[in-house]
């Protein structure tokens, strides 16, 4: 009885139920993808069917009316410029508290493990007031103008910081003690040294708090929506969701499908891509 | 001097100041006007005590976003959980281990208002879930309506998330050396015996982290109740599906003066919460750690 509960039963039935999912979650990925080349109305009717013809201006759709195009651009400068930023502020300070004897260094990086717990909750208040103090303070005084996008760029960075500064640190614990040394006999200053010596050997560990960072800025919503909600300000979940939310009126399921890809289908790219090593990077940043 | 010591300062310093500046001394700031009623900057600031908090557990509305925030937390984390823990038995030596434990993750990357959009599709009331039901002579059901959409909500929660955290604990998993399995095998262990007096108990001090780590991210609940009630409408999610950081949302967003403190106070309880859960976690999964001799 024991023998087949925990020996046959249990570990089959489990088994049974894993590749169910696995075929859920590849099936999921692959109706969204032909949904996006059906007519609206062939969306609705044969939801399972193959299209008749693709219709790949259901992109090109879904690109005007929906002003996917901006939001595509917002995306993809919100998320690489804040990606480049976090990295570029955190690895440096993730490399002095992962090497430093200085007695600030330990309680440093609690401080910075403290953000990790900090709920998003108890700083969205401040959020909204910093945006709208922001663009009156620049708008009246300083520049003329602001745009909110940036407002949005800043605070990602800043929410992001405290993890990558973590996990960096980590990281960079686990580098060899030589590597200095080279940059020792080279004589050079400590930012040449640092961007000539240390970060080629860090790379695999940049590379992937980066890509962590691109994945996480990508589907930011609840800033998103909180900082740069209008049309020509949002990202591309904003966008779709404000696409989701107009069906009722527009009924053009194809563009929203199309939307759909153009929201998912460049991260699972950039998963297939590096995939282990995005998997190794959020699990062993955090298990440490 | 080393250069990490001659450069410890400048190094550190920017993010020091953008993490103080940006997230610390802001949230000090919401701790601070959770105390007040104002309406942002422009109007009045108005010295209230305690008195937002009081309201707050006075406040049907969001008693409902607490208790559903609650049960999102213990519903959806004992499902994830279970699910890790059974997948952990058998992804030791199944046949496409990795294919299976890549696939499981992809919901990870996956932007949930996308996913939100395409199942909310297929749960619409006309939708192909219900063609289906009812084909094969059962009810369709209001997935998405106000009584059904949070046991979805937090179905899709689970189906999300699982994947995570089959990853973190795989991964510990992996470290455990296979004579020991070959061992317990020896002595006739069944797999479900090899998982429960092997493999977790090797693997607690992951799971110790991982369970904190779920708290701490479902009381942040957000994204996926906007997902699964937008249904094609630009209303406000329906009260039985709203969690701690909806609520929140909807009062800063909300239509006329934003009742800013109130907001606030969500957020700093959500702070309390949080801190109170962290320590219960840690307690409960706490032991004394197993170690391979």
């Amino acid at each position: 009885m024991r023998r087949l509960i925990g020996d046959i039963l249990l570990p089959r039935a489990t088994a049974v139920a894993l590749w169910a999912w696995v075929a859920f979650n590849l099936a999921l990925i692959a109706w969204v993808g032909i949904q996006s080349l059906k007519e609206s109305g062939e969306v609705w009717l044969n939801p399972f069917a193959l299209p008749e013809t693709p219709r790949w201006d259901n992109f090109s759709s879904a690109w005007q009316a929906a002003e996917f195009s901006a939001a595509a651009m917002n995306s993809v400068v919100l998320t690489l410029f804040g990606s480049v930023l976090i990295v570029a502020v955190s690895a440096p300070a993730a490399y002095v508290l992962a090497r430093s004897s200085r007695r600030v260094a330990g309680p440093a990086v609690n401080y910075f493990a403290i953000g990790l717990s900090i709920p998003i909750q108890t700083i969205l208040v401040p959020i909204v007031v910093i945006k709208l103090s922001v663009y009156t303070f620049m708008e009246d005084w300083v520049t003329g103008w602001w745009d909110n996008r940036i407002t949005l760029l800043v605070f990602q960075v800043a929410l992001s910081v405290p993890f990558a500064v973590f996990v960096l640190t980590g990281y960079m614990r686990s580098l060899p003690h030589e590597i200095e040394e080279a940059a020792e006999i080279d004589g050079a200053g400590p930012l040449r040294a640092f961007v000539q010596v240390i970060m080629p050997v860090a790379r695999p560990g940049l590379t992937t708090v980066f890509v962590l960072n691109v994945m996480g800025l990508w589907n930011e919503t609840l800033l998103a929506l909180l900082i740069a909600p209008l049309p020509e300000e949002r990202n591309l979940p904003a966008a779709l969701l404000g696409l989701y939310s107009s069906m009722q009126y527009s009924s053009d399921w194809g563009g929203m499908f199309a939307g759909i890809v153009i929201l998912v289908y460049p991260m699972i790219v950039l998963y297939i891509w590096l995939g282990r090593r995005i998997v190794d990077g959020m699990t062993a940043g955090i298990s440490r | 001097m080393k250069t990490y010591e001659r450069a410890f300062w400048p190094f550190l310093l920017p993010a020091l100041l953008v993490y103080t500046l940006l997230f610390v001394a802001p949230s000090l700031f919401g701790i601070w006007v959770s105390f007040t009623r104002w309406s942002g900057p422009g109007s009045e600031m108005a010295w209230r005590g305690l008195d937002n908090y009081v309201a707050l557990l006075h406040n049907e509305v969001f008693a409902t976003a607490f208790t559903n925030t609650f049960v999102m937390a213990i519903v959806g984390g004992a499902l994830i959980f279970g699910f890790t823990f059974l997948s952990m038995v058998v992804l030791r030596q199944l046949k496409g281990r990795a294919f299976i434990r890549a696939v499981v993750f992809l919901p990870m990357v996956i932007s949930i208002i996308a996913i939100g959009a395409a199942v909310g599709f297929l749960l619409n009331p006309e939708g192909a879930v219900n063609t289906v039901l009812e084909w094969s002579g059962l009810d369709p059901q209001p997935w998405l309506g106000p009584e059904m959409v949070f046991r979805c909500i937090v179905g899709g929660l689970v189906w999300s998330s699982t994947g995570f955290y089959v990853a973190l604990m795989m991964s510990a998993a992996d470290a455990i050396p296979a004579h020991v399995y070959e061992d317990a095998q020896l002595i006739g262990a069944t797999k479900w015996e090899q998982f429960r007096h092997i493999t977790l108990p090797l693997t607690w001090d992951v799971f110790a982290v991982s369970a904190v780590l779920w708290v701490v991210g479902s009381l942040k609940i957000f994204d996926i109740v906007l997902a699964f009630t937008t249904a094609g409408t630009a209303a406000a999610p329906p009260i039985p599906a709203r969690t701690i950081a909806v609520q929140q949302f909807i009062v800063v967003k909300g239509a006329g003066l934003p009742d800013l403190g109130s907001a606030a106070a969500m957020g700093v309880m959500t702070l309390l919460v949080t801190a109170v859960l962290i320590v219960l976690t840690r307690r409960i999964t706490r032991r004394d750690r197993v170690e391979l001799s």
